[in-house]
């Protein structure tokens, strides 16, 4: 909680606990959503993707700050439910016989949403069980598994479904919400968008609410926790359904970008690189998830379009070294590497907490002492 | 009957190589309190610097030389980048929230995938000629490849050098020390820098051999490296900080997914690759700190 400007005081709690508590913060939040509308106008056509990725990566790591930053369970699996999710809603989309007024009515895909959220949340929950039992590197270890043995029984049982093998394209026209069929970029972002918004506001509001104190409880000291009448399995369990639920969410909202399920869109990397998010961008810590997806995707992006720059000059400048670009792409990835362990050498507090000195010295000015 | 032997032993062989990848999982949990996960990355480089050793070696003397050549040389590369790794990357992280280290070795992962496959490619390489005959010791109807026998001597000898080291030297027990309360350990003069170097350097020599051995078995690729993070199971059935356990949890779950690979995949395919996590998952509810782990009793 940052500190309010000079001269600003509540006289009751409920002023206090306010989510806009002051017109600035509100003028804030207005400003947001404009630039959020009118962000494909102004970043142009080949930046959308960029932009969806970075929420679905926040929709994604929204379950694994849940775990990790507030409900201290560490999790190294979560592409494991996001898989759960994105392969609950195209199975459903595809396979099952909805009656017709259904499918035109749009309902369809919005349901299998839900339905994804809640069979990744069960199975989140399945994994959360050893949780009651065991913690740190051995609730890892755990969530690792949860990895593999998804993963696994997707490529062995899921592939006899419809002959199709492992991935299962999606038919254009069928991903539907009510009347708007998703299919071109623009409409992609703005459905994420909304869904990122949806989230992070139940998040938000989960995290103010008895279940989000018990769970920082937990998160604290789980001993401290049941001692003050915590029931801490309950609430694992419970942090872990969540998280589930938000991966499940994340997957299903991915199959509408991509057109297509396969197995090598919830590789091991996505479960690393999401735990890199929340560091990146702050343990603990709301706007941490954006800045990290942002800082994250941003990076990629970059990365990849120096490499690119630089191989297109190389092959013209210099035919001869026409072997240094096979190499450049696996620079890409040490450099990929090399950038998150500075970051979290350099700047362990992640970028939320940068955000949070900048706040506070706009907000205490002129009179910036904090008790130092 | 036949068949059921012949899965047991080929069970405890290929756990052996499950066992020696294991022992630097332990290894440097044990000593420096690390949950490595840039363990497969580092048997992967093993791997290909003794190739390239190897390659060197065999064409001015005989096979069995150059092997053993290039395994020390495998083994000193080892040594020198750990301490390097540990300097340059791991000592800053000393003090910091595990999690944070643990995404270090992370980021290290992608980065000596990213160098390995820069310098050597990604296409599968393999040691020629043989080291090891392609022939199987036949005893009594079960065949063993001979590549699995010396890595099961290898695990057997590398557990009991490891035992000792840490009983029976100095160094071995200001390790232990230092991984059981670091602060305690400083307090008694014990120079933590060190230890953590020290693990590094073990890790990358005990991953060097373990990646030898497996590079001569199935060629020298990526999946040599997925294999450092498919041997979880064994290290939490064995307990994360006991170098015997390595090796039992190593053979057990060789055993159980020869057996899952032979008998279960006919009812549910794939059960060869699920059996040993969803054995985990289910072990771990019922003893939380594998089977010879130190518990940890905690106090509010």
């Amino acid at each position: 909680m940052s500190y309010l400007p000079c001269g600003t005081y509540f006289e009751s709690y409920a002023d206090d606990q306010k989510w806009w508590r002051t017109n600035f913060i509100k003028g804030k939040m207005i400003a947001l959503v404009v630039v959020l509308a009118a962000a494909p106008y102004i970043v142009g056509a080949q930046w959308m993707s960029v932009l969806y990725t970075i929420n679905y990566y926040i929709l994604a790591a929204l379950g694994v700050q849940l775990l990790i930053g507030y409900c201290g369970q560490i999790t190294l699996g979560h592409a494991a439910f996001v898989a759960v999710g994105g392969y609950t809603s195209a199975m459903m989309v595809l396979f099952l016989p909805w009656p017709q007024f259904m499918v035109d009515t749009g309902l369809v895909y919005p349901i299998s949403i839900v339905c994804a959220g809640f069979t990744a949340g069960l199975w989140s929950v399945l994994f959360g069980l050893p949780s009651a039992r065991v913690k740190g590197f051995y609730l890892i270890m755990t969530t690792m598994a949860a990895q593999w043995i998804t993963l696994r029984l997707v490529i062995t049982q899921l592939s006899k479904i419809g002959g199709r093998e492992q991935s299962f394209p999606l038919p254009p026209g069928v991903i539907k919400i009510g009347p708007w069929v998703i299919d071109s970029d623009e409409k992609i972002y703005y459905f994420s968008v909304i869904l990122v918004i949806v989230c992070l506001i139940v998040m938000g509001n989960l995290l103010r609410s008895k279940i989000g104190r018990a769970w920082i409880a937990i998160r604290d000291n789980d001993i401290a926790a049941e001692t003050m009448g915590v029931n801490i399995i309950v609430y694992k369990l419970l942090a872990f359904f969540v998280a589930g639920f938000f991966a499940g969410i994340a997957g299903a909202f991915w199959i509408s970008a991509l057109f297509f399920v396969s197995p090598e869109n919830y590789e091991w990397f996505y479960s690393l690189l999401w735990v890199g998010i929340i560091l990146i961008g702050g343990v603990g810590s709301i706007q941490g998830i954006v800045f990290g997806s942002a800082f994250v995707v941003m990076v990629f992006k970059l990365l990849e379009m120096s490499v690119l720059t630089l191989s297109d000059f190389l092959m013209n400048s210099y035919p001869e070294l026409g072997w240094v670009t096979t190499k450049i792409i696996f620079f890409k990835e040490s450099a990929f590497g090399l950038a998150i362990i500075f970051f979290l050498i350099y700047e362990p507090n992640g970028l939320s907490y940068r955000y949070w000195q900048l706040k506070n010295y706009f907000n205490l000015w002129p009179f910036s002492y904090t008790g130092k | 009957m036949e068949l059921f032997l012949q899965l047991i032993v080929t069970g405890v062989m290929l756990g052996s190589i499950f066992a020696l990848v294991a022992l630097g999982w332990v290894l440097i949990y044990k000593c420096s309190g690390v949950l490595n996960l840039a363990m497969g990355e580092l048997t992967m480089i093993g791997g290909y610097v003794c190739l390239a050793f190897y390659q060197r070696f065999v064409t001015i003397m005989p096979i069995n030389y150059a092997f053993i050549l290039a395994l020390i040389g495998t083994i000193f590369v080892g040594l020198i980048l750990g301490l390097l790794t540990e300097r340059i990357f791991l000592r800053k992280m000393i003090g910091q929230p595990i999690l944070a280290v643990i995404m270090v070795t992370v980021g290290l992962s992608f980065f000596f995938k990213g160098m390995v496959f820069m310098i050597w490619d990604t296409d599968t390489q393999v040691f020629l000629p043989r080291v090891f005959s392609i022939e199987p010791i036949v005893v009594g109807g079960i065949a063993v490849g001979a590549v699995y026998l010396w890595s099961f001597i290898a695990a057997m000898i590398l557990m009991v050098v490891f035992i000792c080291f840490f009983k029976y030297t100095r160094w071995g027990l200001s390790m232990q020390a230092c991984a059981d309360d670091e602060m305690a350990a400083l307090s008694l003069g014990v120079s933590a820098k060190f230890v953590y170097a020290l693990a590094w350097a073990i890790a990358f020599m005990a991953a060097g051999v373990g990646g030898t051995l497996l590079a001569n078995i199935n060629g020298l690729n990526y999946s040599v490296s997925s294999l450092g993070l498919l041997v979880l199971p064994v290290v939490v059935l064995g307990g994360l900080n006991s170098v015997p356990g390595a090796i039992v949890g190593g053979i057990t779950i060789g055993i159980l997914q020869n057996l899952a690979g032979g008998y279960g995949e006919a009812f549910i395919p794939g059960s060869k690759e699920v059996a040993p996590f969803v054995f985990m998952v289910i072990f771990l509810l019922f003893k939380p700190y594998g089977l010879w782990g130190w518990e940890r009793i905690e106090r509010v």
